[in-house]
């Protein structure tokens, strides 16, 4: 395994309630900082692929290793530290109805203890970023579709995370939102060496941003093109590494506005 | 800003379970406070009678040497009264009627108040040898044995309310992880330990369990009140001599307290479980 492989399966295979196997003999590496498109048909397995990576499903066989650790020898401690490397972004939002939009997005920053005041200024942050500051006391749904899509994405980037994983993120959105969502996560991967692996149907998006494409047919995976990572790419930012991450992050995306 | 609880509790269901919680305070008060005012009443009915004893003697021939005694440790005896051969027939009356007869097989009897017990274990073996000595303890014995089985019987029945409680608190935690399945799979996604999801939950317990021991204390108090009252009511006996002092009304408000607390642990316990088990 490389030095820098971040994600590694090894003859993997899931199913759900001991049924058909889903994924069948999956073996990859992913290095980290890398963008990866997810894609396939309906029902082939992205969403396990991603649950599987998340540490959500247990593998029915073979073995899964994150940031070069068997994450069948994690206890579920381990496991929840692990979760503060990484996010998820789910095409359903996965947001707490009762909660509200501020609150929803300081949950991960709650559960690791992070000071209240502190939260305050990132959520705050975070909000005015997507575009939804004035809908911090609103809840989830009380807002559109879209919206409630960059709560969730909100949520998963609040804690700036090693490994984004996000399962049709774009879905819900129109064209124009979803373009900049998808900068937002370029944006991601190459100021900060983000590893994501972006869920997709949209051909017209794979087409715009040539990542390399994880494509799941018949219960396996195949790659189509090649890696690269921020540091064989192109930089939009040129500047020294930035200190605020949301800061340097909002010159990109100040108008986002409220799909 | 209000920090909201990971988990939505509807309000039918917190209703529901404050009621029960309230519920099965409101018993565990009644049951302690119904302990405690017999306890009191048996310990007090007890010490009235500690320094009592009444002195028989049958054989005339030993009336004399037992009046002896008596009078030789008159410093150690606070009261002593001869009962007359009127107030003995008087108290046999309903079982005996011998008319002149009765008078020449009565014992002759004295009700003595020793200073301490230790005269009175002292006193009593010097009379033992001519006449016999029944302290008012053992006499009233079956009331006291059947004080401590009124105890007994409170504290199986707080004992039973405490178990409940267990099950119901256990309950809430198992039914509010069943209902939110989706919360705990997000707290999940978002690197929440079990720890926290745990602590998320016993605030939910300890929320309800606040108001359902306020409103369980608060029902019962008055209730023990009554109680107390209706048993004065009655003057003489064991029964008059119930009460609930001040340290047993602490204990009472003590007890919703205690049983918050025995929630709060059993929530954490019963989650750790029901987490480390999905």
């Amino acid at each position: 395994m490389e030095e820098k492989t971040i994600i590694s399966f090894a003859n993997v295979a899931a199913a759900y309630d001991n049924a058909t196997e889903v994924l069948t003999d999956v073996s990859f590496n992913i290095s980290s900082g890398t963008f990866y498109f997810l894609s396939g048909a309906s029902g082939a397995g992205k969403t396990t692929l991603l649950r599987l990576i998340y540490m959500l499903h247990k593998p029915l066989r073979g073995q899964i290793k994150l940031f070069g650790k068997n994450t069948a020898e994690l206890s579920r401690d381990d496991i929840a530290n692990l979760h503060h490397k990484m996010a998820i972004v789910f095409q359903e939002y996965s947001l707490l109805s009762h909660m509200t939009v501020f609150d929803n997005v300081a949950l991960p920053l709650r559960v690791r203890g992070i000071e209240e005041a502190k939260v305050k200024k990132l959520v705050t942050k975070v909000l005015d970023w997507v575009g939804l500051g004035k809908y911090a006391d609103v809840k989830p749904m009380e807002l559109s579709g879209g919206q409630q899509q960059r709560v969730s994405v909100a949520r998963a980037i609040i804690i700036q995370p090693s490994i984004l994983l996000a399962d049709e993120p774009t879905g819900n959105l129109d064209d124009e939102n979803a373009s900049r969502l998808m900068e937002l996560f370029i944006q991601m991967n190459k100021l900060f060496g983000t590893t994501i692996i972006l869920a997709t149907h949209n051909k017209k998006l794979m087409e715009t941003y040539k990542f390399p494409i994880i494509n799941v047919e018949n219960h396996r995976l195949n790659f189509v093109g090649k890696a690269s990572t921020p540091a064989d790419s192109k930089k939009v930012w040129r500047g020294p590494a930035p200190k605020n991450y949301f800061s340097e992050l909002s010159k990109q995306f100040e108008d986002i506005g409220n799909a | 800003m209000k920090r909201a609880t990971v988990f939505s509790l509807v309000r039918e269901q917190s209703v529901f379970m404050t009621v029960i919680m309230a519920l099965l305070n409101f018993l565990a008060v009644m049951s302690l406070g119904i302990a405690l005012m017999i306890g009191t009443g048996v310990v007090r009915w007890n010490a009235q009678w500690d320094l009592y004893a009444t002195v028989q003697v049958t054989n005339s021939a030993n009336e004399s040497k037992v009046q002896k005694i008596l009078n030789e440790n008159k410093s150690q005896i606070t009261e002593l009264r001869e009962i007359s051969d009127t107030e003995m027939v008087a108290l046999m009356r309903p079982w005996i009627s011998g008319g002149g007869q009765l008078k020449n097989y009565l014992p002759k009897m004295w009700e003595v108040k020793f200073k301490s017990e230790s005269d009175l274990t002292n006193i009593s073996k010097n009379i033992s040898q001519y006449g016999r000595v029944l302290t008012h303890a053992d006499a009233l014995s079956p009331s006291t044995s059947a004080g401590w089985q009124m105890i007994l019987i409170a504290t199986l029945i707080l004992a039973m309310t405490l178990g409940t409680i267990a099950a119901c608190v256990s309950y809430i935690a198992r039914n509010t992880a069943m209902l939110h399945k989706h919360e705990l799979e997000i707290l999940n996604q978002v690197g929440a330990t079990d720890s926290f999801i745990a602590h998320q939950m016993q605030i939910i317990v300890t929320k309800i369990c606040i108001a359902a021991g306020a409103i369980g204390f608060v029902a019962a108090a008055p209730v023990l009140m009554l109680v107390l009252s209706a048993a004065h009511a009655a003057r003489v006996g064991l029964i008059a001599t119930l009460a609930i002092n001040g340290f047993g009304w602490g204990c009472l408000a003590i007890t919703p307290v205690l049983i918050t607390v025995f929630a709060i642990w059993m929530t954490r316990r019963t989650t750790l479980k029901i987490l480390q088990n999905n």
